[in-house]
């Protein structure tokens, strides 16, 4: 195998970044998911100046291109005297730039949800703050597993940008492999199945929290 | 005034690398589109061998980052054929399959989408299969994937933004020397950022009242 005669010397390296991205993946789904459920329920609250912002983050991060957003916090936060490494950049623009995406597929789920649902909760004395906490929230969630998951590996396939502000996750670590064995093709045939197997894993756990949340629904 | 400082021909380097930009999200759209166009035609009429390998290689293009596949396109392909690459035509490539892979999955769905009841009328009327995709499949399929296809556009345009990493002198490239020259990065930043938006803005705007057209046209039965 002469690919493997290319890898096998740099496959601790390699593993190295793999670990990397897949723990930055985790933190910035963490944090979408969280500021997506956050942007989102602002997004549906009736403050309309609340609605406003979140709208704005969301219709901002979603239009501009990925690396302009890395490159404006890579450069842009030490000039605020904010020194933090290009790891923890690279985090927080992955999470913001999901965050805006997963809002997006929330905000779908709440507005899905029936008016009967919601007015039944009320007629039952529930507040409006347990009204959203405790029957519109759950339901969205579960409606939403499934796109949230297709942002959540485009996530994944975004991470890789991170090598362009020095992050050593397996592209960065795949670039300098490829840089001391001459081998390109060898080396990034093997990134394209390494990044195609987290992805694909990561859609079949999707699929099984789908079913588990969804295990008490019938029908659709 | 230091030799760092913003000058007028500033502008005109951000217009440079506008332009750049939109050319090749141009080129590549159209290529993109006409070949997965080209995928679903093919896939549609079952060709033997053939459709396992156009959906493999489409699930390989959408599962992988478009980073690698411009690093493989650019570097890794001279490497293994000894042949010469420039980061345009590499960036053409990769940017067109990438296109392409996105819109056969849309464009199948909207060939699958069409019932099967309509088919066998057609059939029954004796139009011939090439006849029932054009006259039966393909207004409805393109009513059904124009809006899905536009949103996966304005995505293709900010992926456009990766092959400054490949050496195009791209709109991002620009801001990269712009800020590398004048260490603004808040400024530098900010004003690519917002070109990109409304270039997004408008994209997705006119893509909207494409739809609109063509959804209309194609309206019948409703009074």
């Amino acid at each position: 195998m002469r690919v493997w005669r290319v890898i096998e010397p740099y496959i601790g390296f390699l593993l190295q970044g793999f670990a990397l991205t897949i723990f930055a993946c985790l933190l910035a789904i963490i944090g979408a998911v969280i500021l997506g459920g956050i942007v989102a329920s602002m997004r549906a609250s009736q403050r309309s100046a609340l609605r406003w912002v979140a709208h704005a983050y969301s219709d901002i991060f979603r239009n501009v291109p990925f690396l302009v957003q890395l490159f404006f916090l890579f450069y842009g936060l030490p000039e605020l005297g904010i020194y933090i490494g290009a790891f923890e950049t690279g985090v927080i623009a992955l999470s913001l730039a999901g965050g805006a995406f997963v809002s997006d597929v929330i905000l779908s789920g709440i507005r899905s949800i029936d008016r009967g649902v919601i007015e039944a909760a009320r007629v039952s004395g529930l507040n409006d703050v347990k009204v959203f906490l405790r029957i519109v929230l759950p339901i969205a969630l579960r409606v939403s597993v499934r796109p949230v998951g297709s942002v959540l590996i485009n996530l994944v396939l975004t991470s890789s940008i991170l090598s362009t502000i020095t992050v050593n996750e397996l592209t960065g670590v795949a670039k300098i492999v490829a840089a001391e064995t001459f081998k390109p093709f060898e080396v990034y045939a093997v990134l394209l199945v390494l990044y195609a197997s987290f992805t694909t894993a990561l859609s079949l756990a999707i699929v099984a929290w789908h079913r588990r949340l969804n295990r008490f629904m019938t029908g659709a | 005034m230091r030799f760092a400082d913003f000058t007028p021909f500033d502008l005109v380097l951000l217009a440079q690398g506008l332009g750049v930009s939109l050319a090749l999200f141009l080129t590549t759209t159209v290529a993109g589109l006409l070949l997965g166009l080209g995928f679903a035609v093919v896939h549609h009429f079952r060709f033997p061998f053939v459709n396992p390998l156009i959906v493999a290689v489409t699930e390989a293009l959408k599962n992988s980052p478009v980073l690698v596949q411009l690093f493989l396109v650019f570097f890794g392909i001279p490497a293994l054929m000894q042949i010469r690459m420039t980061p345009a035509s590499a960036a053409f490539i990769t940017l067109s399959l990438n296109t392409a892979a996105f819109a056969f999955v849309i464009i199948r769905a909207g060939i699958e989408s069409i019932d099967r009841d309509q088919i066998d009328a057609a059939e029954a009327f004796g139009l011939r299969r090439i006849q029932i995709l054009r006259r039966v499949i393909g207004p409805q399929a393109l009513a059904f994937s124009i809006g899905p296809i536009v949103g996966i556009l304005v995505n293709q345009l900010q992926v456009t933004s990766l092959i400054s990493v490949i050496g195009v002198f791209d709109l991002t490239k620009i801001g990269n020397i712009l800020n590398l020259r004048t260490l603004e990065p808040f400024i530098v930043w900010a004003v690519i950022g917002s070109i990109y938006y409304v270039c997004a803005k408008i994209l997705a705007h006119s893509g909207a009242r494409l739809e609109r057209r063509i959804r209309r046209s194609y309206a019948w039965g409703e009074v």
